[in-house]
């Protein structure tokens, strides 16, 4: 019923079945090709020997030696003219059998490099799709510090805009460091958290996910209350979600952490919106749009960037 | 020329009877949510006897086969105006019309048809489009065509493609001997049905040279398949090709200048590309898997064809230029048969999913895979000059079928034969006058 089996049925009968045949056709003439060479042995009356076989040989009833059919022929054999103790016809058909049993090998070796490259062609599209998934990521976070830094009251500062492609880039190394804590922010900063937070976050503006992931993990363990914990949870949940493989759940958790524990951080409205998107991309459309509404609601009046993301979701999704 | 058992059937158009008769019978299955009502007026007549053509039913037809307007029934119209004058808005608001259009045919010296025709919207209270369509009165179907497109294109911005031609492939299934094919022209409504070649021997893979005016094919009529061009204005063919094992696929380039084809000539099915004018041939794939079912991207930059070098079939494009090859299909296990529409954007396919064939269609923009038919059994997708449709084989029953649906999957028509198997459909470009 396959089209494309039905398609190269005909192509096999519109081609003389060249395709499925053409070993055995092959194998026929060599089969041919043996034969001739046996009977034209014969009858010069001297001995052909398929060489290069060394199967149990019946005997033969005219004398035979070897006529170069193979590629190795045996002196000892061409040698002897001892009559009628070797060899002709079966180890020739042996020989045929081995070039039927070649073009076989062959076969399944160019339909084992088919799926092969099938297998490769895949995962180099896997790959550039992860690679381009990834860019994207990490541009949207990019494009969203930018934002922050440039409107909100927010404390970091912002990434190189070109951000993709300015990795290691050693632009703007130490602004980004936190000016001010937020009035709310009741905690000081504690001796050596910013010196660890700036060590984290610079992973982040690396790219290096993997290890911006442990260093804020890190920090939250040796700063559990520190000025720049909310910071922590928040990009920690922003870069479960750009490792490999993300982690949506632990990017949640992260965000709902950051919610529970501090309410009142300038981080929540753009939280309210990551986990909007979290559930949108888990398929969980209304759950989604709980969290979009509570960012324009709750947030609104106020300069967040997180506003307008949550209202173009809105508007491209829903 | 004993095996020759063809029958070659001239084809003067002009010459031609108008036979509205179509072989193939169009049911629309699906159309849009929000149709725009449309009053297609019966035309008035102004010559002598009875019109040769009901020009308006034509047009209504065609209109309502896009699934984009929903044509007033005649019996609902309150009045029958051919002329501005005659045409009072309150009438068609009453029957919530949007749109009205009127129209007058005559015949002159005979042979000459003229059609007028004006569009009306009934919200703005204002004439739209206006104009006229000449040709010979056994034109008189391809002229309403010619209006629909018109008033398809004012409504929607899209330009139409009614005034088109369909080939097609049927088989009349013989218990008792062999089948009979036959190669079918028709309108793009399936009427005026011409047979341009009937044989014993299969027929394949019908296709149109870019201007409209040839056609290519598969014929076994020699007992071993063959590629053929014909002209159809005076039905004149010529072989392009007769090589050993398999000559197939025929794809004319955009620029009408050469041929992509199939053949298997030096032991495995390559594409090949001929240079029409010097019959020259040029390999372009040279691999050991099957290679076959080329298309050529709009652009005439590439061709795009079927191969199962990577174990299964899918869809690869070929660039003429460097000579690198692509693989462009990823989704599911099975894609083949490309075409791709003129706008190089949309591509569409035989795409199996759920162990049944469908259609479905990729954009090469996006990537991003859809799958736009219901039926099984789906095969040799084409797509409409204007992008607009996608016509296509597939079975209805035990038989052979052609079926349509639109790119968006919104709208679908089924075209059942009257008789026989129906397949590898084939939408002609736009015709030139």
């Amino acid at each position: 019923m396959l089209l494309f089996g039905k398609a190269f049925t005909r192509t096999l009968l519109a081609n003389g079945l060249a395709l499925a045949v053409g070993p055995f056709c092959v194998l026929a003439q060599a089969q041919e090709y043996i034969d001739l060479e046996a009977e034209r042995a014969a009858s010069e009356g001297r001995p052909a020997s398929a060489s290069g076989t060394q199967a149990a040989q019946p005997a033969q009833a005219y004398p035979v030696t070897s006529y170069g059919i193979g590629t190795s022929a045996r002196p000892e054999q061409s040698a002897s003219t001892a009559p009628a103790t070797t060899v002709a016809p079966a180890p020739v058909a042996a020989s045929g059998a081995n070039a039927g049993q070649l073009m076989l090998q062959v076969q399944q070796l160019q339909q084992e490099v088919m799926r092969l490259n099938g297998i490769v062609e895949e995962q180099a599209h896997e790959l550039r799709t992860l690679k381009s998934q990834s860019l994207e990521r990490y541009l949207d976070i990019d494009r969203r510090l930018s934002l922050l830094a440039g409107g909100s009251v927010d404390e970091v500062a912002p990434l190189p805009t070109e951000g993709a492609t300015s990795t290691g880039s050693p632009s703007a190394p130490a602004a980004s460091v936190p000016a001010s804590a937020p009035a709310a922010q009741p905690t000081a900063a504690q001796p050596g958290e910013s010196a660890a937070y700036q060590a984290a976050y610079g992973l982040v503006r690396e790219q290096k996910f993997d290890e911006a992931v442990s260093a804020f993990q890190q920090f939250l363990r040796d700063y559990p209350a520190g000025r720049f914990t909310p910071n922590a949870h928040y990009w920690l949940g922003e870069l479960y979600l750009v490792t490999t493989p993300p982690d949506v759940e632990a990017a949640r958790q992260s965000f709902m952490l950051l919610l529970d524990l501090y309410p009142a951080d300038s981080k929540v409205p753009d939280a309210l919106f990551k986990l909007g998107k979290i559930h949108y991309t888990k398929g969980n459309r209304d759950r989604a749009r709980e969290f979009l509404d509570r960012v324009i609601n709750e947030y609104g009046a106020s300069n967040s960037a997180a506003v307008k993301l949550a209202q173009d979701f809105i508007n491209d999704n829903y | 020329m004993k095996h020759l058992t063809a029958v070659l059937v001239a084809t003067v158009f002009a010459l031609a009877t108008t036979s509205a008769r179509a072989e193939l019978v169009i049911e629309i299955t699906q159309g849009m949510d929000n149709p725009t009502a449309i009053a297609v007026v019966p035309f008035a007549w102004q010559g002598s006897g009875t019109a040769p053509e009901d020009v308006a039913q034509v047009i209504d037809n065609d209109l309502a086969r896009s699934g984009q307007f929903d044509p007033v029934g005649r019996g609902d119209m309150l009045a029958r105006p051919s002329t501005q004058q005659e045409v009072f808005y309150r009438d068609w608001r009453a029957i919530n019309t949007e749109y009205v259009l009127i129209g007058r045919a005559s015949v002159t010296g005979q042979v000459q048809m003229r059609i007028e025709y004006e569009l009306f919207d009934v919200n703005r209270q204002a004439r739209v489009l206006s104009g006229y369509e000449e040709g010979h009165v056994n034109d008189a179907r391809m002229l309403a065509h010619r209006v629909a497109d018109e008033v398809y294109e004012t409504l929607t911005g899209i330009p139409g493609a009614f005034a088109t031609r369909l080939l097609y492939v049927s088989v009349t299934r013989n218990p008792g001997g062999k089948d009979f094919y036959r190669l079918t022209l028709s309108d793009s409504d399936g009427a005026r049905p011409i047979v341009l070649l009937e044989s014993r021997e299969p027929i394949m893979a019908p296709s149109w040279s870019p201007d409209g005016k040839h056609i290519a094919y598969v014929s076994f009529e020699t007992s071993r398949p063959a590629i053929y061009r014909q002209e159809l204005a005076t039905g004149a063919r010529v072989q392009l090709t007769n090589f050993r094992g398999l000559n197939g696929a025929p794809a004319w380039s955009p620029d009408g200048n050469s041929m992509a084809m199939v053949l298997s000539k030096d032991g495995n099915p390559d594409i090949y590309l001929m240079d029409l004018r010097t019959r020259e041939l040029t390999q372009l794939t040279r691999h050991y898997a099957i290679d076959t079912e080329p298309t050529w991207m709009p652009d005439g930059r590439s061709i795009l064809f079927t191969s199962d070098r990577g174990g299964r079939p899918q869809i690869y494009r070929y660039d003429l230029r460097s000579g690198a090859t692509e693989r462009l299909t990823y989704e599911g296990s099975y894609n083949a048969r490309a075409r791709v529409a003129q706008d190089g954007r949309n591509l569409v396919m035989v795409h199996q999913a759920g162990g049944q064939f469908h259609i479905a269609l990729q954009d090469l923009v996006t990537n991003r895979l859809q799958i736009l038919t219901g039926t099984d059994l789906d095969e040799s997708p084409s797509i409409a000059p204007n992008g607009s449709m996608v016509l296509y084989g597939t079975k209805s029953g035990d038989r052979g079928i052609l079926a349509a649906v639109s790119v968006d999957g919104g709208v679908k028509f089924r075209l059942p034969a009257r008789e026989g198997d129906v397949r590898e459909p084939a939408w002609s470009p736009y015709m030139s006058r």
